[in-house]
């Protein structure tokens, strides 16, 4: 074919070898697993930016009255770290993973839409640059927002907040929300419309399927924020009135508006690295996982259960007894899913081989603490026990388990669990047990202590407090424990650092696991199965390769 | 090139997917809006309001037109199909007439609410009438370009390059556009007679 | 007499029905959550301990589920969910009594960063410090005068959000005597940390006899330094704020525990402190620093001193 002497033309090795290898071809790349590793990496850029921020934040509050931090600064602080921890750390991670780990699971060669997966990437960096580039505003009213990560008005308009960082945050979060946005898109197209033969949806490893439902919860809040974002900027640019209290607006409205959105989004924070647990428990276990089909449909349930409860983010507004008692039911409801979840998967350790491995321990730690997590989390939605403790630590303490303790736990536990896959070699597991032990103290030091300040009367956000009897040694104790979990954090970076160099060879499946992603070399080559997709004849498509006696679809028949 | 590892015949069509989930999306953007400008319509307010500021009957005659090209951008598709070309072109620049007088007509509504003053930033009317309305003309904008863009291949007779599912692509988001408009024209316009 | 910051803000302390509600009812949510998670904490642990791998352990059963545990651990949650929803709804009747019909004896208007508090039948008007009667309920009406703010006195029970355009009204009362510190919950910019909030229960009679203290106009100053002050107030454009409700009203400052929304206790150094440098101790507040002479530093402390 004359065809392929054309550089760029498809089977051109040399070209291909050229793009895969010069710093250019990341940039210009629509590859799922580049753009995967260009994600986990810009958001562990963040992560890092983020998690000073909040050391910061705890050394001003390590000592009462202290005079280290002003509070427009601290005020900035807990803004930017909130927002960037969510939009540009939590999301883009899960994001990242599922553009790298979706196709190869279910058997496809990339995403539906490669360009779109590019620009859903730079076009959420450039958001999240956006947001940055608000500290470099000057004067008296310049530098970052200073509103929180719910930005509530009227405090974030032009009244309260005259210089420019409201409007970075809204542009930045319009470019990330757009983002976002278009990659549940194409996650969900992907899934639906690429899978290889054999992969039904039944089939689906679980990971696969929190994705699709984190894709389509992504496609219906995302809108519901940019819609507010839009009210918001045209208020504070073209002097309309939407959350102006004082020309009739409410200020109620946009509460409405963004925890419509802000609920939901915790579920896209939570559901993916559900997902991930799903997939690293029953490995490390040995087993299937347990009640599939609960696990599964209990995430449906979730999903659309969380579209009914973000009111009990306003149970302190006031808006009625009868109110905030619907939004209580509903957010009991979704407690049962999760329950659901919980119990499955600690069945699937039961009768078991469990291996403890460095992933495990995370996966493990995570049942633990987002239960933890979850359970203040009912203790939220009980109203009267809310309208005591919410804003206080003990919904910093609350949330920060279900996101660190969760979420962030579950993507340590992928971490080390496909870092084999995306780089060829084994995450040292020495450095991996001390990396955890001290997240997991350092974690636990830093927000259990949380819980008390907050029964104590300690509001959130506040940049100082007197020496109340007890505040002074807990506040202390919590920032001692944020220090040792950013200790922990380098040495996940050295161990990453070394293990990248001189790591043990992983092989193609290193830990016996059974979806399709390991039945490709590590790392994949370009467009992933070199010598085509395995037979897919049931949910663990290696399994049955390696036990042809016994698949999968034999047992399940003999179980009845 | 043959796909080895191609997906199953019966999946769907990704691209037709794909711009499927985009619009479902932008639903749920547009019911934001309208949700609000419901909302701030039904408090008690003074000063300019849909009932005293809109013409109906203008508003109507555009709102044919835009009625109207759903229509005749499904004439369009459905020549496609047939592979008659030079009707696709004919159905098509008449969509692209119709959408143009819509946006016309609803710059000259525009033009006339400024002149008495009625803007984003007179009340709550203004900014809710606005931004629903506004953001509804902008995607009424792009829907235009992809039509002129799909004419322009056409009347330079490639239009055998363009690929079905991208066409209807096309056809789905204008008749998205349409429907929208008719829960506007409905809340917006209508609403206050009946009330 | 003690400090302010000995004062109670325990959630687990009540000091009226309304706050016993809460706390009884966030008790035994508590120790049901905690038994919760106990049982998953043995579950988790017994699992990895019993089934880990080691030389000689059983080859892992390959198990798919089980329905009927599927529909204990789905129906055992969704009971107990219906108790406890049982428990909320009357602990929000206890804690959040209706307030529709009655007149409202206190208006909070919640500033960046102080709180107004007007006795509406004696006119009392004063700042981030509530005096009211053991014993005796009050029904609260909150105003916001610029951002969202949130009351609360967690010793006295719920906390309610205090939203521009959104008046909401709220029962307080304490069944005993005792100082129960509050604070802003709302984030409302720069010194959100510095808007807390001193409720005192007095007895009646004590009570009574402040309101009497709080109406009457303080003495007029007497010693030069103190009639220096109070022209230099007059003078100093203070009173452009501080008649206005831009700032607290201090005609009766001086009987106050704390100065600035809790930020300093109310001494006459710790005044002289502030006035000289409100931002050390409150920065971006709405305080500006009049540079004054230490002459005119001291005549001031002294006419406000006066000012009981």
């Amino acid at each position: 074919m004359k065809e392929a002497a054309i550089p760029g033309a498809l089977g051109d090795e040399s070209f291909e070898q050229e793009a895969r290898e010069g710093w250019l071809s990341w940039v210009a790349s629509v590859d799922h697993k580049q753009l995967g590793i260009m994600y986990l990496l810009g958001a562990f850029i963040f992560f890092l930016v983020a998690g000073m921020l909040a050391l910061l934040m705890r050394v001003q509050l390590a000592v009462p009255n202290n005079h280290f931090l002003s509070p427009q600064m601290y005020n900035q602080f807990f803004t930017m770290h909130g927002t960037t921890m969510i939009f540009l750390v939590v999301v883009p991670l899960l994001v990242g993973f599922a553009t790298y780990m979706v196709p190869l699971m279910i058997g496809a060669r990339d995403m539906a839409f490669p360009r779109l997966n590019a620009l859903s990437f730079w076009v959420q960096i450039f958001g999240g640059v956006m947001l940055y580039f608000s500290f470099a505003t000057s004067g008296v009213n310049g530098g970052a927002p200073a509103v929180g990560w719910f930005s509530y008005a009227p405090l974030s308009e032009t009244a309260y907040s005259y210089g420019p960082g409201v409007n970075y945050w809204i542009l930045g979060l319009l470019g990330i929300g757009v983002g976002t946005l278009t990659a549940g898109i194409n996650l969900m197209a992907t899934i639906i419309a690429m899978r290889a033969p054999g992969m039904s949806i039944r089939r689906l490893p679980l990971f696969v399927w929190m994705t699709l439902i984190t894709g389509f919860l992504i496609v219906v809040v995302m809108p519901i924020l940019n819609a507010g974002l839009v009210m918001l900027l045209a208020d504070r640019l073209l002097n309309a009135h939407f959350f102006r209290a004082e020309t009739g607006g409410s200020a109620v409205l946009w509460q409405h508006v963004f925890w419509a959105f802000g609920h939901p989004e915790v579920y896209i924070m939570v559901l993916p690295a559900f997902g991930i647990i799903s997939e690293v428990i029953p490995v490390f276990s040995g087993k299937p996982i347990y009640g599939y089909e609960f696990v599964a449909a209990s995430t449906l349930a979730i999903a659309f259960l969380s579209l009914t409860v973000w009111a009990h983010h306003m149970f302190a507004v006031g808006l009625g007894h009868a109110f905030d008692m619907f939004f209580a039911i509903c957010s009991m409801a979704i407690s049962v899913p999760t329950g659901i979840k919980i119990f499955n998967w600690t069945a699937t350790m039961y009768q078991g081989r469990v291996r403890f491995t460095t992933a495990m321990l995370f996966a493990v730690s995570f049942l633990l603490m987002f239960t933890i997590g979850g359970l203040s989390g009912i203790a939220f939605a009980v109203v009267p026990i809310d309208w005591q403790l919410t804003d206080s630590y003990f919904v910093v303490a609350h949330f920060h388990y279900v996101l660190f303790g969760g979420t962030a736990f579950a993507l340590f536990a992928g971490v080390y669990y496909w870092f084999p896959k995306i780089t060829g070699r084994m995450l040292d597991e020495r450095w991996g047990k001390v990396h955890f032990w001290l997240t997991f103290i350092g974690f636990n030091l830093t927000f259990m202590i949380q819980h008390v300040l907050g029964m104590l009367g300690m509001p959130r956000r506040v940049f100082t407090y007197p020496p109340l009897p007890g505040w002074e040694a807990m506040n202390l104790l919590s920032t001692v424990g944020a220090f040792v979990l950013a200790f922990a954090v380098l040495i996940l970076m050295i161990n990453v650092a070394i293990s990248l160099r001189s790591g043990k060879i992983a092989g193609d499946n290193p830990w016996d696991a059974w979806t399709l992603e390991w039945a490709t070399t590590s790392p994949p080559p370009v467009e992933n199965f070199t010598h085509g997709v395995p037979p897919i004849n049931g949910r663990r498509p290696l399994w049955d390769l390696a036990h042809p006696d016994r698949t999968d679809a034999m047992m399940m028949k003999l179980a009845g | 090139m043959a796909d080895k590892i191609s997906p199953d015949r019966t999946l769907p069509d990704k691209t037709k997917l794909g711009v499927g989930l985009f619009l479902f999306s932008e639903a749920w953007f547009f019911l934001i809006l309208l949700l609000t400008y419901m909302y701030f319509h039904s408090l008690p307010a003074d000063g300019p309001g849909a009932a005293n500021s809109l013409n109906v009957m203008h508003t109507l005659v555009f709102s044919v037109c835009l009625f109207l090209s759903s229509a005749t951008i499904h004439l369009a598709a459905g020549s496609f199909r047939k592979g008659d070309r030079s009707r696709v072109n004919r159905w098509l620049a008449l969509t692209v007439a119709l959408g143009a007088i819509f946006l016309f007509g609803q710059v000259r509504e525009y033009l006339g609410l400024f002149a008495h003053s009625v803007t984003i930033s007179t009340n709550l009317f203004g900014s809710t009438f606005f931004t629903l309305t506004g953001f509804h003309g902008l995607h009424v904008l792009v829907g235009l370009v992809a039509l002129m863009a799909l004419l322009g291949i056409g009347m330079s007779g490639r239009l055998g390059d363009v690929k079905p599912s991208g066409f209807e692509c096309v056809t789905i988001y204008w008749h998205f556009v349409d429907a929208v408009w008719v829960v506007i024209f409905t809340a917006v316009y209508v609403w206050p007679l009946i009330a | 007499m003690a400090g302010p910051y000995t004062a109670n803000a325990f959630t687990l302390a009540p000091a009226s029905p309304q706050a016993a509600a809460i706390s009884n009812l966030f008790a035994g949510t508590l120790i049901f959550l905690g038994a919760i998670l106990t049982l998953v904490t043995f579950l988790v642990i017994y699992a990895v301990i019993r089934y880990r791998d080691r030389p000689g352990a059983p080859e892992a059963q390959q198990i798919f589920g089980s329905r009927r545990l599927e529909i204990i651990w789905t129906v055992v949650p969704i009971l107990s969910l219906a108790v406890l929803t049982g428990f909320m709804m009357r602990a929000m009747i206890a804690s959040d009594p209706p307030t529709a019909d009655a007149r409202p004896d206190l208006r909070i208007v919640a500033h960046q960063w102080w709180w107004e508090i007007i006795y509406l039948k004696s006119g009392v008007t004063t700042a981030n410090e509530i005096h009211i009667p053991v014993g005796k309920r009050l029904l609260v009406d909150f105003r916001s005068a610029d951002v969202i703010h949130d009351f609360w006195v967690p010793a006295l029970g719920r906390k309610i959000d205090i939203v521009p355009g959104h008046p909401n009204r709220l029962w307080i009362e304490a069944d005993h005597g005792g100082t129960y510190l509050g604070a802003c919950a709302e984030f409302c910019g720069n010194e959100h940390a510095w808007m807390r909030i001193l409720v005192m229960a007095d007895p009646p009679d004590e009570f009574a006899a402040w309101i009497k203290q709080q109406s009457a106009v303080p003495p007029k100053p007497v010693t030069a330094d103190e009639r220096r002050g109070a022209e230099i107030f007059r003078e100093n454009i203070c009173t452009n704020c501080h008649l206005r409700s831009v700032g607290p009203d201090l005609m009766h400052v001086a009987s106050r525990r704390t100065l600035a929304a809790g930020a300093l206790e109310n001494t006459p150094a710790n005044l002289a402190a502030w006035l000289h440098d409100p931002n050390n101790f409150k920065p971006g507040s709405n305080m500006p620093d009049f540079k004054l002479s230490a002459d005119d530093l001291r005549a001031l402390v002294a006419f406000l001193e006066t000012q009981k």
